[in-house]
């Protein structure tokens, strides 16, 4: 019985290990995640004077969120933006990680990682590249400029730039979370339901898209989430008309100082994220995304 | 109504299918006919080509030259959906987001059968494959007895014009599988589809089949009844795949009629005269394990001129149930294997014996043949 010093009951306890593996992690999780969520809720409900926070609690800043037509109409535009610019990611990714999955053979890492590329520049800049292909003075502009067709107006400084701009940004994790999905995805299936009778488009209705929908939901998540709180794109590329509801929040912090409207305002978009996703999640069924399934003894 | 159910005129017919894998032949000018009602195997090692040619004919791999058609219909250019073929895959490959029922009416929804007639047939192919109480079931929910038998109730409930198996038991234990062995069979003879089975193992394509096709190399080594290659392989090559038998090496020394005296081990052995043979040649010849007979060595009377016999040391006793497999040592140093029922024979370990058997039994062939 003695002997047992602390190391070794340490040792001993596995709740003990797991703890001391878990525990540094998790307290950084709730210390820089779940507090400054907190104090945005509380926030939320407090007012602003004069770039300074003051602890009296009202429900102004909802009201005011609610009763002006402007920010009505910026949330609106995020969400369809968020929700347009998802589709599209979903239409225009999922061609290319089935293409990288199925037919990459020994360049799929490569060409997966050549998705990331991008990010090796930083978001601002990226933009910046775009401002140069879209802009007036831009590539594609003065091409169309060259052989006599007038600069294309929808391309600069309008809703239409500013989305493109995200699709631009968000597609490369859309495409990563369907090739992730897509490798674990047995395709001797899409044999199997073609002996059976299924022309290739209705074995992907049947088969690859079903099996393959977690991921994609996944990926879905991903590109939404952030579309929705976008507010950058309409800055650099989005002109006057298109003014986002993530935009008028940054502002809320920078420009005009109103912290507890701004944080009414995160609220609400952290609403509609958790929103969407629960929309989403009655479509999960593991069983039928084949999840749990061994398929291969 | 439905169990008897046979679908007129369908037969495939192969003419001289070729398949190129880069500079690999995995099929060679393939010519086959299969009649309706048949049960056929192609057997063959792993890499003869034998599911490279079921592929084919299922429309997964497109032949280099040649004609495949089924029903008397040229299906070459056509795409496996078109084709109505049922196939069962060795790993079954069940949809695993779909029940049990699911996975089986998929052909039949595939073909926009309307409900009734989907629910009446699902109906009757879960009653021949004993199914009945699984219909809700996922397939990881499902032994894998029961996996392979949705794959199977998969492949038949659209009645198809042929089924294609492609190693269907190799993944399921030995009891279920001899089970199934005898239960595929029925389902075939009841139906009346032609079944074609690819197998690496004779004992399956021995069990189920009407006839064999031995595959190597992409090519037919031999077809025909299945007793047919048990009994008379056309080739060294078909002799040790199929059954299981001794091979004694010799030289031809006298041919006299259909035997020929081959030199072995300064004696001679009596055996059927090999194609093309002349007077010393090099031979191989073959002689199944059951076709020999072990008797003591004291027992030894007057050696017939119609037997051969062979004295040797019997080293152990390999017991089987209702064969025995007796391991005989011979002067040469090799060993044969000498099958029989246990209780008929008299001997025992490190006992002198002789095995002997009729003269011309067994199979010889040229030692170039390869």
């Amino acid at each position: 019985m003695s002997g047992l010093g602390p190391l070794s009951s340490f040792k001993r306890n596995p709740a003990l290990r797991f703890a001391a593996l878990v525990g540094p992690g998790a307290a950084f999780i709730v210390v820089s995640l779940l507090l400054p969520l907190l104090s945005i809720v509380v926030f939320s409900f407090w007012r602003t004077e004069s770039y300074e926070l003051h602890a009296d609690w009202n429900l102004d800043n909802y009201r005011t969120l609610l009763g002006e037509a402007a920010y009505r109409i910026f949330f609106l535009r995020s969400l369809v933006t968020a929700l347009i610019v998802t589709v599209v990611c979903v239409v225009c990714g999922w061609p290319v990680a089935y293409f990288i999955a199925r037919h990459g053979g020994r360049y799929r890492l490569l060409l997966v990682l050549a998705l990331a590329a991008p990010f090796f520049t930083g978001a601002i800049l990226r933009i910046t590249a775009l401002q140069g292909l879209l802009g007036p003075i831009g590539l594609i502009n003065m091409a169309l400029g060259m052989v006599g067709l007038g600069p294309v107006e929808a391309l600069m400084y309008t809703q239409l730039a500013s989305g493109l701009a995200l699709v631009y940004l968000f597609i490369p994790f859309m495409v990563t979370a369907i090739y992730l999905s897509l490798v674990n995805f047995n395709f001797e299936l899409l044999e199997v339901a073609k002996i059976n009778g299924a022309r290739p488009w209705r074995a992907f209705i049947e088969i690859t898209w079903p099996l393959n929908w977690l991921g994609t939901a996944i990926g879905m998540i991903l590109v939404f989430i952030p579309c929705l709180a976008n507010a950058l794109t309409p800055r650099f590329l989005g002109g006057p008309d298109a003014t986002s509801f993530g935009m008028s929040l940054a502002q809320q912090f920078g420009e005009t100082g109103t912290w507890a409207l701004g944080s009414a305002m995160g609220v609400a978009m952290f609403g509609a994220s958790l929103l969407v996703i629960l929309c989403l999640k009655p479509t999960i069924r593991l069983k039928r995304s084949g999840f749990t399934g061994a398929m291969t003894p | 109504m439905l169990a008897g159910v046979t679908v007129p005129g369908a037969t495939l017919e192969l003419k001289s299918v070729t398949r190129r894998f880069g500079p690999v032949t995995a099929v060679d000018r393939i010519e086959l006919a299969i009649e309706q009602n048949e049960f056929f195997a192609l057997l063959g090692p792993s890499g003869s080509g034998k599911t490279t040619l079921l592929r084919i004919i299922a429309g997964l791999e497109r032949p280099d030259e040649g004609q495949v058609e089924i029903a008397g219909r040229d299906v070459t250019d056509l795409p496996p959906y078109g084709r109505h073929v049922g196939m069962v895959f060795q790993n079954f490959l069940l949809f695993p987001h779909k029940t049990v029922a699911e996975n089986i009416v998929f052909p039949l929804r595939m073909q926009n059968l309307p409900r009734a007639r989907r629910d009446e047939q699902l109906a009757w192919v879960m009653g021949l494959l004993r199914l009945q109480g699984l219909e809700a079931r996922y397939p990881n929910e499902l032994s894998g007895g029961q996996q392979q038998r949705v794959a199977l109730a998969r492949g038949l409930i659209s009645r198809p014009a042929l089924l294609l198996l492609d190693e269907p038991l190799a993944n399921l234990d030995r009891e279920l599988r001899s089970e199934m062995e005898v239960e595929i069979r029925r389902y075939q003879k009841e139906l009346g589809i032609p079944f074609i089975y690819v197998t690496h193992n004779q004992e399956e394509a021995l069990t189920m089949s009407d006839r064999i096709a031995v595959m190597r190399n992409g090519r037919f080594e031999q077809i025909g009844a299945k007793t047919e290659i048990y009994t008379n392989p056309a080739s060294a090559f078909v002799a040790t795949f199929v059954g299981h038998a001794n091979r004694i090496d010799g030289r031809i020394m006298e041919i006299d009629g259909a035997l020929a005296r081959m030199s072995w081990n300064g004696g001679a052995l009596l055996v059927p005269r090999p194609a093309g043979a002349a007077i010393g040649d090099k031979v191989r010849y073959f002689i199944k394990h059951e076709d020999l007979e072990i008797v003591p060595a004291a027992v030894n009377g007057v050696a017939a001129n119609d037997v051969n016999e062979i004295r040797g040391l019997l080293r152990d006793i390999i017991f089987k149930g209702q064969t025995a497999n007796y391991i005989v040592a011979v002067p040469d140093g090799g060993d044969l294997v000498v099958s029989d029922t246990p209780r008929t024979v008299g001997v025992h370990p490190n006992q002198q014996v002789i095995v002997r058997w009729p003269a011309g039994a067994g199979a010889c062939f040229t030692d170039e043949a390869p």
